[in-house]
């Protein structure tokens, strides 16, 4: 970041000392106290990370996605290193919404963070079933709909790449709950902005973008893939530049918040989704990597407000200067 | 909370131990303190984003409540660039993790079967244990036996030490379980045994069968490719009998074999082939 080109694009009175920044944001109706969040199957119902972060300190938990019913998950390989990322086919695996209500959701809800439950389904019907069960649970700050899963053949990508299947979907899941519905689209089309449309006009509150890239590896010596799955969904850096494109492009294209995610690793990458146009940002494949992730990038958002004399971070939202 | 398991490590010392291997010790006494046999830590071998992932290591030994050995060979990106890594570096280092071992109940005897690189958290296992035991090492060839060092702390722990290389080049030629198996049927005193093997996996199949056919309770320490080590990426599950999968991060590594589902074919690239 340079800061010189960034103090052009903000505010006369940031100039001045800004001693405690403040860093709360509302993504679709959902108040938190920071936009940094924990992107889905990254995190899994925050038990594993309890005892290592303080889950207080977060602006939001997204949780691993969740089904109507328990799914098995793909056989393993499941996952493959690449050049600054990975390949992964995990399949969806997770125990189903009744498991995730009765034994999972108690614990989250003990915690001040935003839990946002990530669902899919395999059907128009198996959505519905999930979005209705979880409609009127305590403890549920909204629902991000998984229509953009690429490893799973009949699963979300079926509605992540047709506009028209994507809008049929998500307006019955409208109709299934109050909750605010956050649509997470797939990075594997050729518009993405289509998509952003189709869930702004089903009445969708929010956008998370982007899901996986559809990749592949060979193993050279034996002739096959390294996944089971043959292909699986690329996250970590190396993807980080086709997310911040596809937050710009979406932010101009729509009016819904977006909650940016795609590599992030640092307070800088989270600044760039920012700036992009990205209200809130999630934290992926950087948990694994480093399970304080979110935390560093919270405080590190704050250190760069302070440094830079922004009052507030919603003061950045969108503000990227292109000529 | 309790204790962390994120951990800042320093390099004390880091040297090539024979055969291929490299031995490295960090200092990490929060881990050192927490550490029992049969748990393993993730290890990121450099800050840089490429190779992104920390690496699983078993621990091979913990030394005066400070310090963790482990050992290594280069056998992919991961592994040669901590190769080059300096004493006195600092590496970020997350566990113990996972399981490990569960302490042989009393009057019990320990029977430890190591395939290739798999010696390590059998060493440490070892090294704890006050019982009789004996050990059973199996490699492809000698170069692939652990290195000297290692061997010997094994043969003082157990009561013998039995070495099998598939081309004879050391010990006995044959396959590890060839000797596991003569061994336990040259036994009567078999009710009291228990296996303890980490491998390959198709080694641990056989262990598992062999251990099942004579009615012998076995422990297994799995070994998948994993990106977190914590239970979240889900990349590192194994096919169990119940149905479904497991995390070896984290309901492991070790598991009972029989809950192991050994029919399920797991492609992995043979890393050691020359």
């Amino acid at each position: 970041m340079r800061s010189a080109e960034l103090k052009k694009g903000i505010p006369a009175k940031a100039s001045k000392c800004v001693t405690s920044p403040d860093l709360s944001v509302n993504v679709a109706g959902i108040k938190m106290k920071n936009p940094v969040m924990t992107a889905s199957g990254t995190f899994g119902y925050g038990e594993e990370f309890k005892d290592i972060i303080d889950l207080n300190r977060l602006g939001g938990i997204i949780v691993k996605g969740v089904s109507a019913r328990p799914i098995k998950g793909n056989p393993p390989p499941r996952i493959w290193e690449t050049p600054a990322g990975m390949l992964n086919a995990i399949g969806l695996e997770n125990p189903g919404v009744d498991v995730f209500i009765n034994e999972k959701l108690p614990i989250l809800r003990s915690y001040d963070t935003a839990v946002i439950v990530n669902i899919f389904g395999y059907s128009l019907e198996e959505y519905v079933a999930v979005t209705e069960r979880l409609d009127g649970i305590p403890g549920i700050a909204g629902l991000e709909v998984n229509i953009s899963c690429p490893n799973v053949k009949a699963g979300g990508i079926v509605f992540g790449t047709n506009v028209k299947a994507a809008s049929e979907l998500l307006t019955a899941l409208r109709k299934a709950t109050k909750l605010p519905l956050i649509a997470k689209l797939s990075p594997n089309v050729t518009d993405i902005t289509e998509f952003a449309r189709a869930a702004e006009g089903s009445g969708c509150d929010g956008l998370s973008l982007i899901n996986t890239l559809l990749g592949m590896a060979i193993d050279v010596r034996c002739r096959k893939p390294r996944l089971a799955n043959v292909t699986g969904g690329l996250s970590g850096p190396a993807i980080k530049p086709v997310a911040v494109r596809m937050v710009w492009q979406v932010a101009r294209a729509v009016k819904l918040p977006i909650i940016g995610m795609g590599g992030i690793m640092t307070p800088e990458d989270a600044l760039e989704f920012i700036l992009a146009g990205a209200t809130a940002i999630a934290v992926g494949t950087g948990n694994f990597i480093n399970p304080r992730a979110t935390l560093d990038i919270a405080d590190g958002l704050a250190s760069h407000l302070k440094r830079e004399g922004i009052p507030s971070v919603r003061d950045l939202i969108g503000q990227v200067i292109v000529a | 909370m309790p204790p962390t398991k994120l951990h800042q490590a320093t390099v004390v010392l880091h040297q090539e131990a024979g055969r291929g291997y490299f031995r490295i010790v960090l200092k990490a006494p929060g881990l050192a303190k927490q550490a029992r046999p049969g748990q393993f830590v993730m290890l990121r071998v450099s800050e840089n984003q490429d190779p992104i992932l920390a690496r699983p290591f078993g621990i091979a030994a913990v030394k005066s409540k400070q310090y963790i050995e482990l050992f290594y060979r280069v056998v992919g990106r991961g592994t040669a660039l901590l190769a080059t890594v300096e004493r006195d570096a600092v590496l970020q280092v997350q566990g113990p993790l996972g399981n490990g071992f569960p302490a042989p109940e009393k009057g019990t005897t320990p029977l430890l079967v190591a395939g290739g690189s798999g010696f390590p958290p059998l060493l440490y296992f070892a090294l704890s244990m006050r019982h009789p035991l004996y050990m059973f090492l199996g490699a492809r060839d000698k170069e692939c036996l652990p290195p000297l060092r290692a061997i010997k702390s094994c043969r003082e722990q157990a009561e013998k030490v039995y070495i099998a290389t598939d081309d004879g080049s050391a010990g006995t030629r044959g396959f590890v379980t060839d000797g596991l198996a003569a061994f336990l049927d040259s036994r009567n005193d078999r009710e009291s045994f228990v296996i303890y093997a980490c491998g390959p996996r198709s080694m641990m199949a056989a262990v598992s069968k062999l251990a099942a056919e004579r009615g012998i309770s076995c422990f297994v320490s799995m070994e998948e490719r994993m990106a977190c080590g914590l239970g979240v990426c889900m990349g590192c599950s194994v096919a169990v009998r119940t149905g479904g999968y497991k995390r070896v991060c984290k309901e492991g590594p070790v598991f009972k074999s029989s809950d192991i589902d050994w029919s399920e074919q797991v492609v992995l690239p043979a890393l050691h082939r020359k």
